[in-house]
């Protein structure tokens, strides 16, 4: 705060009678090498890594329909490996079909039609003689309100396996006790491994789903709302969670709470009626984002 | 007042009440059925006293069973059991209040059970053995307990020589004969048939020399014999190996009553009929009717389950599968005779003579799955019970969330691994539901039974000793049909009432027992899986 | 709750300007105390800062309400974030007017050292960028910005060109040396309100089109 009559400036006093000139803004850089930058002056929100990484998921011209009713038109987006997309929009504007899209778990509903490719890597999941089956034990997934099994938290974990055929007692109980560290379970199950998985807390059943998902090592993970039905510090243990696993799977996490895409997605797509409106780096979307109905949707203003 | 009463009134009240009322009336009606014939029914092992009185005709000794207050013309009366078939003609007798003087309960008077002519009410004159008095009056008694466990064992040994020995042997003929009879018929000539004959030859040895053994012991059983005497001075003598009990009933003390009741209920729950049903235990019936019940279990549930799967699971929802359903809904309603009467006509008949002509043509004409058995009736009690079972599985199957069944798929799971893995296991209490209902309907009823394979008295039953150990196509004994032949067809109807409450009263028991244990296993099952609908 | 949030960024705009017309009444004030040497108006401006701190202070909450109650996105994000930066802006343009008018009470006594209009252009030019910065947030208009942007070169100019004045006036004569010198003091404190006018132009252009233009000699051409 300026008080007093003092001099609030330091001014450039002239000490050589040459005409005054004020400094012009200079154009080129300031001669010699700046000063390296202090390391904590670097404070990239998304990993450089995102940034390269190779597509694994490629959707093209998916479309999708519900008897008459088309509920996804025309599809094309893209997702890289080891990144988190998040797919956010309004209720009923097909995020979660599109995501049941990828594991073929939409042919469980009656009088769906879908055009277009899914690959995942090379393959085309909607080819015709692919295994279903085959496909789904590359993807977890994992659902709004847990689920787990009415079994002991080991079975939970190992149904995966044991459903595969895989009876070796050794192998079952690493896969279980690995996915559970994974999980970040472990700890607090680890001596009641026989217990009944439904007698956790919801935020721990959850993370029992999450389990289970991955003990078949998949190469996706499919996340529809895991969130949308845990207290926040249940819902924060997850998000640190999906943080951690993204180095080793590939995260698709659909999503109504924007909050949420905004601190845990390095790509964030956005839907409208079955549209992909827009799709981008998820800073970018959400601090500067290109189409209008984006700015709208992020922005409260519908929706 | 009344504002008060509108008020009470307005605040539904009046309904609260009214529910509990109906709550405590059907409580009441439950309670009164099951108190009543327990009451009949247990006290049917209580030795009561033997009173002595004067008639205009003379003497009677008896206990008191009935009585009845004037009505009408009829005056007040008495009934009595003066047992005694063998010498009055009729074991109950109604005598009229007014004749009946005096009053006396002699310390010597016995009932004395027998195995023929129901039982004897008297004194006991004397104890001989092949024709000489060992014993007299007074001392009788105590020399008869002593030699009773004597006889006991006697009768032990006939009976199992009989049973075990004889009638094994008899079957072997018999399948001897049989074999015989296909080969001539087949194979005339063959060398074959001379070494069955000569194998019949030893057999029928065999049976020969038991028979010798057999009539050795009766003579030996014959040898004591116990003179029995009447209050009017009759006598009879009977065979010490034919009393099953002998209860001084006035001479006995509170705890000498206990024994006598624990006796009798026990000879009640472990022993064979005699007397037409009206006397001895139940053990046949009892044994049979847990048997179907099991048998029956054993059919209707992967029977109702398989089909209740394909119709939740596996079928496209259309139409067909509607009207199917409702069809089964029907079914349930369909009077039981007139599953009976399917039963018989289609497995009985059809299938049975089917199977006879494939399987068991020697034995033709004799039928042996061609005519009523155990195996049939379960089955046809299965189709009675089988839309409960369905209804109660389906419910259970919709009441597995779907996102389990998502989440087992999503793993890659097929969908048969889903069935097997989630949707049962999860679906198991409601399944178990069903069963408890399906027992519950299936134990009590009587009707189709009558038509497809329970008997008034099996000669043996479907479980023994002998292979292949079970035989589905025995007849067999059951409860239910056991309370309808006593009570309606017995020639000794008074003998036979308390009979009936008794077996009532174990029927009841039977279903619960078996109703007690599938819920605890579904009550298991539900703690163990932590909540669900059903 | 978005009519809510609605009217919250209005008040948050309004405000703004409330503090934005405040400061610049000071200016006017400020260029009136020289022209009809008031004092009384100089001593105005001096309240007029009063009211302009706590506006800061006001806003300065307002914001961080915002950004922690609604979490914005996108253009109120932006909106919010660049208030939080031009609210120290304007309040340093108050002072430096008080500065000004400070040196006004000084020199109201005397008689003028510059002739011409220099002082009254360099004053001129800087109130016109202040109050078309000011419009450019109300309008949401981005030529405007840059169009002030670009006349901070003006007013370096005539900074420059009031300075060489003012030196060639203190070596011929050494009686005006002390009113050169607040002069000079009171030019470098117009100038400095441009530059200030300036940098609130570019978080306008922030605001509208979410590009940093600061410093364009950092700009990589595909950094978009």
């Amino acid at each position: 705060m300026t008080t007093g009559v003092s001099m609030t400036q330091s001014d450039a006093s002239p000490s050589v009678p040459e005409p005054f000139r004020a400094p012009e803004p200079a154009l080129e850089a300031p001669k010699g090498a700046p000063p390296a930058m202090p390391r904590q002056a670097n404070i990239p929100l998304t990993d450089a890594a995102a940034l390269e990484a190779k597509p694994i998921l490629h959707i093209q011209e998916l479309n999708l329909f519900y008897g008459e009713k088309q509920a996804l038109h025309d599809i094309n987006m893209e997702v890289g490996e080891h990144t988190v997309m998040a797919l956010i929009g309004p209720s009923g504007c097909g995020k979660s079909t599109l995501l049941r899209c990828i594991n073929r778990m939409n042919d469980l509903v009656a009088n769906v039609r879908i055009d277009g490719r899914v690959l995942v890597g090379q393959d085309d999941v909607y080819a015709p003689g692919v295994d279903v089956i085959a496909l789904r034990k590359r993807m977890g997934m994992v659902f709004q309100k847990s689920n787990p099994f009415p079994k002991s938290i080991y079975e939970n974990v190992a149904y995966g396996l044991r459903i595969q055929g895989i009876k070796d007692r050794a192998v079952v109980d690493e896969a279980v006790e690995r996915s559970l560290i994974a999980s970040g379970l472990w700890d607090e199950v680890k001596d009641r491994l026989q217990d009944s998985g439904l007698g956790l807390s919801g935020g721990q059943q959850q993370r029992l789903c999450i389990a289970r998902a991955m003990a078949v090592q998949p190469e996706v993970l499919l996340m529809d709302e895991p969130c949308s039905a845990l207290d926040p510090l249940a819902t924060s243990r997850i998000e640190e969670l999906i943080f951690d696993l993204k180095r080793n799977y590939t995260i698709v996490i659909v999503t109504h709470n924007m909050q949420q895409a905004a601190r845990v997605s390095d790509f964030t797509a956005f839907f409208w009626m079955g549209k992909l409106v827009e799709v981008g780096l998820t800073e970018k979307l959400f601090t500067n984002p290109r189409v209008r109905m984006t700015e709208d949707y992020i922005s409260g203003r519908f929706g | 007042m009344p504002s008060r009463f509108k008020d009470w009134w307005r605040r539904g009240n009046a309904l609260i009440w009214f529910s509990g009322a109906t709550l405590a009336l059907s409580l009441l009606m439950i309670g009164g059925l099951v108190g009543y014939i327990a009451v009949k029914g247990l006290g049917f092992f209580w030795p009561s006293p033997l009173v002595q009185m004067q008639t205009g005709e003379g003497s009677i000794l008896g206990e008191v069973t009935a009585t009845e207050a004037a009505q009408g013309e009829d005056a007040a009366k008495v009934q009595f059991r003066v047992g005694n078939r063998d010498l009055f003609g009729q074991d109950y007798r109604w005598v009229p209040k007014a004749e009946l003087k005096g009053e006396s309960f002699p310390a010597d008077a016995v009932l004395v059970e027998r195995l023929e002519y129901g039982a004897f009410i008297g004194r006991i004159k004397s104890v001989e053995k092949e024709g000489q008095v060992l014993a007299q009056d007074a001392e009788a008694l105590a020399a008869i307990r002593g030699l009773v466990p004597g006889a006991e064992q006697l009768r032990k040994k006939i009976k199992g020589i009989e049973k075990g020995e004889v009638g094994g042997l008899n079957a072997q003929i018999e399948d001897l004969r049989l074999e015989q009879r296909g080969l001539e018929a087949k194979a005339p000539g063959s060398p074959k048939l001379e070494a069955l004959r000569q194998r019949a030859q030893a057999l029928q040895e065999r049976y020969d020399q038991a028979q010798v053994s057999l009539g050795a012991l009766h003579a030996q059983a014959a040898a004591l014999t116990v003179t029995l005497a009447a209050v009017d001075g009759q006598t009879k003598t009977i065979p010490l190996a034919s009393i099953v009990r002998i209860v001084p009933a006035n001479a006995l003390g509170t705890f000498g009553k206990l024994s006598v009741y624990a006796s009798r209920l026990w000879e009640f729950l472990w022993d064979d009929p005699r007397e037409s049903n009206t006397e001895g235990g139940i053990f046949p019936a009892i044994f049979g009717t847990v048997m179907m019940v099991l048998l029956m279990s054993a059919l209707v549930v992967p029977l109702g389950v398989m089909a209740s799967l394909y119709m939740k699971e596996y079928a496209k929802q259309g139409w067909i599968i509607r009207i199917l359903r409702i069809a089964v809904n029907n079914l349930a309603g369909v009077p039981s005779i007139v599953f009976g009467v399917f039963g018989l006509g289609f497995f009985v008949y059809t299938l049975g003579g089917s199977i006879d002509r494939l399987l068991f043509s020697d034995k033709l004409p004799a039928p042996t799955f061609g005519t009523g058995g155990i195996l049939w009736a379960s089955l046809t009690l299965a189709l009675l019970t089988v839309p409960v079972v369905i209804v109660a599985t389906e419910e259970a199957l919709s009441s597995v969330p779907r996102s389990q069944r998502e989440a087992s798929l999503a793993l890659g799971a097929t969908r048969w691994q889903t069935i097997w893995n989630v949707v049962l296991p999860g679906a198991l209490p409601g399944i178990l539901t069903g069963l408890i209902l399906a027992m519950a309907r299936g134990a009590g009823e009587v009707a189709p039974l009558m038509l497809t394979g329970v008997v008034k008295l099996a000669p043996s039953m479907p479980l023994d000793g002998t292979f292949p150990f079970l035989h589905p196509e025995r007849k067999f004994m059951h409860l239910g049909f056991h309370i309808y032949d006593v009570g309606f067809q017995s020639p000794n109807s008074e003998a036979a009432k308390p009979m009936v409450f008794m077996t009532a009263l174990l029927l009841l028991l039977v279903v619960v027992i078996l109703n007690l244990f599938a819920l605890r296993l579904r009550s298991r099952l539900r703690a163990r899986m932590g909540g669900g609908a059903f | 709750m978005a009519r809510h949030f609605e009217n919250e960024l209005k008040d948050l705009k309004f405000s703004l300007l409330a503090m934005a017309g405040q400061v610049e009444e000071m200016i006017a004030l400020t260029q009136a105390s020289f022209n009809e040497r008031s004092n009384a108006k100089a001593e105005r401006v001096g309240q007029l800062d009063k009211n302009v701190d706590e506006l800061e202070l006001k806003l300065d909450q307002a914001c961080i309400d915002l950004l922690a109650l609604r979490a914005p996105f996108a253009s109120d994000l932006r909106l919010i974030a660049s208030t939080l930066k031009i609210v120290p802006v304007l309040e340093r343009i108050g002072d430096h007017a008080c500065n000004i008018a400070r040196r006004a009470v000084l020199l109201n006594p005397y008689p003028s050292v510059l002739t011409g209009d220099l002082l009254q252009r360099i004053g001129d030019e800087t109130h016109s960028m202040v109050r078309r910065a000011v419009d450019a947030f109300v309008n949401g208009d981005a030529e405007m910005a840059q169009a002030v942007i670009d006349d901070d070169d003006k007013v370096d100019a005539l900074y420059g060109e009031i300075n060489r004045e003012l030196l060639r006036l203190m070596l011929a004569d050494p009686l005006a040396i002390e009113r050169s010198s607040h002069l000079i003091i009171v030019v470098k404190n117009w100038e400095r309100i441009a530059d200030q006018a300036s940098n609130i132009a570019e978080e306008v252009l922030f605001i509208i089109g979410g590009v940093n233009v600061k410093h364009p000699y950092l700009h990589q051409p595909s950094e978009s």
